[in-house]
Formats: C-alpha cells, sequence, structure tokens
C-alpha cells in the first residue's frame, strides 16, 4: 500500500526538482528572433552569425509568417523576441500597419540596398526576393504529350483540368503573390482578374496551406502542375532530384520580397540590431547560393542557376506594397468568387 | 431547495479536506481553462474595443464558412461510428476471447495513438494518392483526397482511443454476469446482446464521443488529405494562422465546440440513466469460457486484417524514412535520421523533459477531479465536471492563442516559459482521463469507499489507497496518453513554443508543412521510437508498483 504513497512522492519530486531546475538562466547575452525561413536555411544564417558574434547566442523560432504575425500581436504588450526575419514584405507591412515595428534607420544596410525594397520609414528592409513560376511533372508532361504551361491561359487549358494546385492565397505568402500578380495582369481591372481567378479554381485538384507544398506534389506526380516560387522550385523541386521542369508565364511574372524587421520594445533590441546589419551584409547574403535565393545585397554572390530578374518577363507595374496593403481585400474576395 | 443546498454546505464544512480540495482545484479549472477561453470569446465578438459579432452574423451567410462545419460532422460521424465499432472488435477479442496473439493485437490497436497523425496521411499519400503505390499497381482510377481519406486515416488513428476505453470498461465487466446467463442457458447471442453490451453501454458512450471530437478537432490529416473537401478545424486554424484574424478563428472554433457540448451533454444523459456497478469487491469467479470456433476465426479475421493495414500504413512511414527522396529515388540512406539528430537535437530534450513534468502532474490531477466528479456530493459538481471537459473540446489552436492571450502580462506571465507549454499539456489532455477514469469509477460499488471510511480512512487516504489501485488500468492510461500526446501533439502548442523552449512535433510539422516527406518521416519514426521506449518503462514501472494488489475483477 505505501508503493503509491511512494509513487505520488517520487512524481512530486521530480516535478518540483523541474521547477527549480526552470529557473537557472543562461550566462551569454542571448538574443531572441523568430523567422518564417526554412529551418534548414535560418540554421545555416544563424550559426554563421553565431561565428562572427561569439558574444551573442541566438535562440529562434521557426514558424509561418502569418504565425509570427499572429505571435506579434498577441504579444504585443510583453514581446518574446525582437528581430524576425524572412517572410513576404506584405507581413512586415501589416506588423508595421498595426504599430508593432521599431524603426532602425541607422542601419547600414539602408545605404545599398535600393528603394523599392524597403520601408521609407525605416521599419522594415527587404533581404531576397523571388518569382512566381511554374512547376511541371515531366512524367506527366511526357506521358500525356503536352506542353509545359508558358503562360497564365495555358494554365486554362483542358488537360491540366484539375491537375494543379498551390496554396490558399490568405494563408500562404507565395500564393497571395499569386492572386496579386493576377490583379496586375489584368491592369488592376479587378473584374477580369477575378473572373480568371475563377476559371483557375475551376482547373485546381486542390489547395495547401504552405506555399511550397505543391512543389513536392508535382514531383511525386499527385498533381502535374504547381505555382509556387522560383528558388523554391530550384531547391525543392530541380536540386532535390524530382522530376519536374520550371517555367515562367510570357504576359509577366510577380515577385516577393523576403522581410527583415526589428520587433517594437523586444528583448535586447541593439543585439538585434547587430543581427539586421549582419543580415543585410554581402558576407551573410552570399550564403543564399545554396538555396538558390536571389540576394538584394549587390556585393553578394549569386548561386549556380539562380534565375534573376534579368531572366524573367516581370509584369510591369508589379507593386508589392501596394498587394500587401489590399491584402485583406482580395483574399475576401477571392474567397467569396470561390467558396474556398 | 435552498435547505438541500444548506445541507450540502454544512457537508462540505464538516470535510474540510474536501473543501479545500475542491477549492483548489476549481480555482486552476477556472484560471487555466475558463480564463484562456474568456479571453478568445472576446476576440471574437470585439473587434477594436467595440461590439461586433459579425463572424457569427457571416457563418451562415457565406458558403465557406458554413460548408466546412458539415463536413466536420459528417466526417466525426463517420469515423466515430467505424471507429468505435473496429475499437469494441478489438476490446471484445481481447477480453472475452481465447484467440491466440493477443498481445501483438492489443499493441497494434494502440499503435496509432503513439504516432504524430500526419505520417498516416503521408503513408495514404504515397500509397493510395493520384501517383501512389497501390493506386499505380492495380491501375485504380479513384480519388482519396477529401472526404474517403479523412475517414480512413482518422478512423486509423482515432479507434485506439476507443479501443483503450473499451477494454478497460470490458475487462471492469465481471465475467460471472456473462457465466451466470450461459448456465440460464441464453445463447452467446443473447448474452452479449442482453448483458455484455448493456454493461458495456456507458463505455460505448464515451468512446463515442472521444473518437467523435477527437475526428472533430483533428488537424493533422485533414492538412495533407483534405483537398476540396474543408474541415472546420483547418478553416480556423487557416483564419488564425494564415489569415492573423483570431476573430474569425475564434468564431469558427465556437460553431465546432456546439456539436462537441451537444454530444457531450447526449452522453451524461445516456450514461447516466441506469447504475452499472459491477465491481463489488466479492471474490469473482472462473475465467473465461473457450469461445466456439465460428466466432473466434471472424474476429481473428477481422483482428489481422486490420492489423495488417496498421502494419502497411506504418512500414510505409518506416520506410519511406530511409529513402533518399521517396517516392522518386527510394535507394537506402541514414541520411534523415542523420538530419533528425542533429538539427532536433535540443528539440528532443527540450520535449523530454517537458513531458517527464506534465505527464506525472496532468495524471494525478486527472485523477482526482475524476474521483471528485464521479464520488462526491458538492455543490457546482456538474460545473467542475463541464470544465474539465472543455478543452477537450476546443480546438488546440484556440486554446494555445486563449493562452497566450491570458498569460502574457502580469501577474501571470508565462509566455517564453516551459511552464506555460506543460500547463497547455496538462489541461489540454487531462479529459482522457477523468472520462476513463469516471467511466471505471461508475462500476466500483460506493460500498468499498464507505468501507474505508468506516474504518477511519480519510479521503486523501481512501483516494490513495482504495480508489486508485481500483482505477489503475485508467490511471495508467491517462498517463500513457498524457505522454503520447506531449510527444505528439502540436496545434495548441505551437503557439506556446518560445525561442528557449521548442518541441518535437514542430520540427515535425514544419516539414510536412514544407513537403520533405522523407525528413517528415524520419522525425516521426524517431517520435515512435522515444514514445514506445517511454511505454514500456512506464508500464514496467506502474506494473511493479501495483502488483499482487488486485481487487475483484479488476
Amino acid at each position: 500500500m505505501n508503493k503509491i504513497r511512494f509513487l505520488i512522492t517520487l512524481i512530486l519530486v521530480v516535478a518540483l526538482g523541474a521547477v527549480v531546475g526552470l529557473t537557472a538562466s543562461p550566462a551569454k547575452q542571448v538574443l531572441h528572433l523568430y523567422t518564417a525561413l526554412d529551418v534548414d536555411q535560418a540554421k545555416v544564417y544563424i550559426e554563421a552569425f553565431e561565428a562572427t558574434h561569439p558574444e551573442i547566442d541566438v535562440e529562434w523560432v521557426r514558424l509561418s509568417s502569418g504565425e509570427v504575425l499572429a505571435r506579434i500581436r498577441a504579444e504585443a504588450a510583453n514581446p518574446q523576441a525582437s528581430i524576425w526575419i524572412g517572410g513576404p514584405s506584405t507581413s512586415h507591412i501589416a506588423a508595421a500597419e498595426d504599430g508593432l515595428l521599431e524603426p532602425y534607420c541607422e542601419s547600414l544596410a539602408w545605404q545599398y540596398i535600393s528603394d523599392e525594397f524597403k520601408d521609407p520609414d525605416c521599419l522594415w528592409i527587404g533581404i531576397y526576393t523571388g518569382f512566381i513560376g511554374f512547376v511541371s511533372n515531366t512524367e506527366f508532361l511526357e506521358g500525356q504529350n503536352v506542353q509545359a504551361p508558358a503562360s497564365w491561359q495555358d494554365l486554362l487549358k483542358p488537360e491540366f483540368k484539375g491537375e494543379i494546385s498551390m496554396a490558399y492565397p490568405y494563408t500562404s505568402g507565395t500564393a497571395y503573390t499569386v492572386l496579386a500578380t493576377i490583379v496586375f495582369l489584368y491592369g488592376g481591372d479587378e473584374d477580369e482578374a477575378f473572373d480568371y481567378a475563377k476559371k483557375l479554381d475551376e482547373q485546381m485538384h486542390h489547395y495547401t496551406k504552405s506555399g511550397t507544398a505543391c512543389i513536392t506534389e508535382a514531383g511525386l506526380g499527385e498533381v502535374a502542375v504547381g505555382i509556387a516560387f522560383s528558388h523554391d522550385i530550384v531547391k525543392k523541386g530541380i536540386a532535390a532530384g524530382y522530376p519536374v521542369a520550371m517555367t515562367f508565364p510570357e504576359e509577366g511574372t510577380g515577385y516577393e520580397i523576403g522581410g527583415m524587421s526589428l520587433i517594437k520594445d523586444g528583448p535586447k533590441l541593439e543585439l538585434a540590431r547587430v543581427f539586421y546589419d549582419w543580415m543585410a551584409s554581402a558576407e551573410a547574403q552570399t550564403l543564399y547560393k545554396e538555396f538558390y535565393r536571389v540576394p538584394l545585397n549587390p556585393e553578394a554572390e549569386l548561386g549556380e542557376g539562380v534565375v534573376s530578374a534579368a531572366d524573367v518577363n516581370l509584369i510591369a507595374g508589379f507593386d508589392p506594397v501596394w498587394a500587401g496593403g489590399n491584402k485583406d481585400r482580395l483574399t475576401e474576395r477571392w474567397r467569396e468568387v470561390t467558396g474556398k | 431547495m435552498l435547505k438541500r443546498i444548506k445541507g450540502e454546505l454544512r457537508r462540505l464544512i464538516n470535510d474540510p479536506v474536501l473543501l479545500v480540495t475542491i477549492i483548489l482545484i476549481s480555482a486552476l479549472l477556472f484560471v487555466f481553462i475558463v480564463f484562456p477561453l474568456f479571453k478568445v470569446l472576446q476576440q471574437s465578438l470585439y473587434s477594436h474595443g467595440e461590439f461586433s459579432p459579425k463572424y457569427f452574423k457571416q457563418f451562415f451567410q457565406k458558403i465557406y464558412l458554413i460548408r466546412p462545419f458539415y463536413n466536420s460532422l459528417t466526417v466525426g460521424a463517420l469515423v466515430a461510428l467505424i471507429g468505435t465499432t473496429i475499437g469494441f472488435i478489438f476490446a471484445y477479442a481481447i477480453t472475452r476471447t481465447d484467440i491466440p496473439f493477443k498481445g501483438l493485437f492489443r499493441v497494434m490497436a494502440i499503435f496509432p495513438i503513439v504516432s504524430p497523425p500526419f505520417l498516416l496521411a503521408l503513408a495514404a499519400m504515397l500509397l493510395l494518392g493520384n501517383h501512389g503505390l497501390i493506386t499505380e499497381f492495380f491501375n485504380l482510377d479513384w480519388d482519396i483526397y477529401g472526404l474517403p481519406g479523412l475517414v480512413l486515416t482518422e478512423t486509423i488513428a482515432y479507434f485506439p482511443i476507443a479501443f483503450m476505453t473499451l477494454e478497460g470498461v470490458l475487462r471492469g465487466i465481471d465475467p460471472a454476469m456473462e457465466e451466470a446467463a450461459l448456465d440460464l442457458g441464453a445463447s452467446k447471442l443473447r448474452t452479449f446482446l442482453t448483458v455484455t453490451l448493456p454493461l458495456a453501454t456507458p463505455g460505448i458512450a464515451c468512446a463515442l464521443l472521444l473518437v467523435f471530437i477527437r475526428s472533430l478537432e483533428d488537424f493533422g490529416n485533414p492538412i495533407v488529405l483534405q483537398g476540396n473537401y474543408p474541415v472546420l478545424t483547418v478553416q480556423a486554424y487557416l483564419a488564425v494562422t494564415g489569415m492573423y484574424n483570431l476573430p474569425l478563428g475564434a468564431t469558427l472554433s465556437i460553431f465546432l465546440l456546439i456539436p462537441c457540448l451537444i454530444a457531450f451533454i447526449l452522453q451524461r444523459f445516456w450514461a447516466g440513466r441506469r447504475s452499472y456497478v459491477t465491481v463489488t469487491g466479492r471474490p469473482t469467479g472462473a475465467g473465461l469460457r473457450s469461445t466456439e470456433l465460428h466466432i473466434k476465426y471472424p474476429l481473428l479475421g477481422v483482428l489481422i486484417l486490420l492489423t495488417s493495414i496498421i502494419l502497411l500504413f506504418y512500414g510505409t512511414v518506416l520506410y519511406g524514412s530511409f529513402t533518399k527522396l521517396w517516392g522518386v529515388d527510394n535507394s537506402f540512406t541514414w541520411e534523415n535520421y542523420r538530419y533528425v539528430l542533429s538539427t532536433g537535437w535540443d528539440y528532443l530534450k527540450d520535449t523530454l523533459f517537458i513531458a517527464s513534468i506534465a505527464t506525472p502532474v496532468g495524471g494525478i490531477l486527472a485523477m482526482i477531479i475524476a474521483y471528485l466528479v464521479a464520488k462526491k456530493r458538492f455543490i457546482g459538481k456538474g460545473v467542475m465536471d463541464f470544465v474539465s471537459m472543455l478543452n477537450f473540446a476546443v480546438p488546440g489552436t484556440v486554446v494555445g492563442i486563449g493562452y497566450i492571450l491570458a498569460f502574457n502580462t502580469p501577474p501571470l506571465q508565462l509566455t517564453g516559459t516551459a511552464l506555460i507549454i506543460i500547463l497547455v499539456f496538462i489541461f489540454r489532455r487531462m479529459p482522457v482521463g477523468i472520462r476513463d477514469g469516471i467511466a471505471m469509477l461508475q462500476q466500483i460499488d460506493p460500498a468499498i469507499e464507505e468501507a474505508s471510511t468506516n474504518l477511519g480512512g480519510g479521503m486523501f487516504r481512501t483516494f490513495g489507497r482504495v480508489v486508485l489501485p481500483l482505477i489503475s488500468p485508467a490511471f495508467l492510461s491517462g498517463l500513457v496518453y498524457l505522454f503520447v500526446r506531449c510527444m505528439t501533439a502540436i496545434s495548441a502548442v505551437v503557439f506556446v513554443i518560445s525561442a528557449g523552449w521548442q518541441l518535437l512535433t514542430v520540427a515535425l510539422l514544419y516539414e510536412v508543412d514544407q513537403a520533405n516527406l522523407a525528413e517528415a518521416a524520419a522525425y516521426g519514426c524517431v517520435i515512435i521510437a522515444i514514445v514506445l521506449l517511454a511505454l514500456g518503462v512506464m508500464e514496467l514501472l506502474v506494473n511493479r508498483l501495483l502488483k499482487g494488489r488486485k481487487v475483484g475483477a479488476v
């Protein structure tokens, strides 16, 4: 009978010990960071940073950009992190509009990042860019004897009906960039743009949460075509070894700016500024090579096979900042039109 | 009425230990369950400080909001029915027949519960998807995305909950009753229909309820397989994490809560109508009679079939974890495990630490609450029962958001600590232990406790020495469930993890999110291995501690 009491005592002692253990604090300077970059990438950048700044220990959480924003909003009264790297500028703009970001005009980065890739009030700055492209399963193309889609109109062809996937525009920065691209494709005539969006919806097999999932799905042959960012298609599709081909729409395509920002009233903002300056440097952005990202620091080296702005036909007048400001309205209308 | 309340109060004052326990537990339940939900409700009704329930109005007008509601109910009902049936077949075959390989079947029937649900969906995609192995091999033209895929994977994922509940309940039913019926000349079928089944009714109701709710709140399978059949959890999750729209997410989750509450109330009504006391403390008769072959072999056949399906699914995942590029380049590699152990090492340490605290604390708390609810009479008992159950019916995303809304400011500032993760696990995962505990306690004759009380045992003494050993199967399954959920839960904790405290499942979610299939499979296999190891140790430990103290038929 005493064994039960012994068990309970044992459990309580373990629990108490654990609580005591929790209160022990680390000695190093700790920077708290949120990132929307892939884990394997974030790890490379953060470890490189820690190697150049051994006095700083970076503790970080990887979340989708929507989750980062939801957390920063919920934690506004008591921010848990001081810097946010990665994720489309549209999410950073949404945070800026809510007054959640800390300006940093003194950053060294400010002089060499060109104006279209940074916020005039220094609330966020671009650290990379990427273009929307199509990823097609080559086995499907050969089997059906069709060409990879080379235009937005090609996606509406009957052979691709029920064979396309992408993410929900309201959950994925990638997919929202696709929607914004469609709006600019029709010169801002939203009625025509949503007419096209509805037709495209009828071609879809399904939607995913994450912008890059459709690349693997196309690679596996679950769908024939995915719509995603070029650097992700190269990294997760072509370089990974899937039987896929990448094409770009001839009418023109849209792009994202990957953002970075400081979080207002975050802990130890001085450490965050050190990271900010480093992340914008050529040294840091040369590390993109391995992941096929397009750096925005003009001094950074380009990776092999990286698709740069010169290689694709960008839509005239595409404005990611306008897109960021109209996100709620456009995604709401998209949901009305598609019922998804 | 007034007189009755007065009497109750007087009784409570005469029993200060009970009174203090009740007050303490009520305070915990209020702070860690009601308060965060209140914060979420507040979010759903107010925008910019003004009362505006606009999403409640929209819910019935917008097809994309109401459709997932019907879809969720459809999936939930199908999964509950099929899952409970399968769970019952397993439990019946294992407790009431002399089929061979019971140990193996039992392990297989519990196995899916130790698995992060994403894995089943991934295996389903790789086996049965548009380009899947089975689809290609038999040249089939089907589409598992949507209802079929969801029902398939969720049934496999959640029938173990029905099995675990029903196994405990069937073991708790004294075989002497069935023996008596048989001796009086009833056929096996008649005995089953008029003795076993009615006695198991509260357990079946519990199982249906638990599976229904787990299916409704499932997120891992739909996010991979829902296709064009959106369900409410995913929509609520997407609203919060994708659209940053807390009020909409909160509103959707309230509509998720309603069917769960109805199910809960129905179950109470159904199970509460009769007394099911079968554990009397009196010595029980002989063991099982040997089973006729025409009952045994069909049961065995069904068990083998279901076990093979489970093995096939998890075998696919295990195989996938050793492939270079799952589905395309299936050559053997250790690379995925090397990746998991290097990238996931810190996650692993944190996860184990958190689980080792949350499991015992939550397990004991659950049994105390079950005991209070099932065996004690006090004012507000119904409320305590209801509140302790509430978090089970609320989608994890909302619990998670509720916690960061509620505990980000003094006096209870917990964000960024391990404690907030531990609390989420305890208060979110306790209900299974509580349900099981109550189901078992309802079968224990109050005379046993009365005997202890009459001999001078206080409440804690009676609880620790008489009740806890009697309900040890429920206690153990509560512990097991808590630990397993610590290792595999995702939707609530994703919001309360912090830079300092990480979890393995978050790493897995990320790999699934990015569709890194082989890496996800490797993470899944590592999680499963840890859970199996810990379960073995835990079962050994508890068995040793409880050895030789079996009472009656328990």
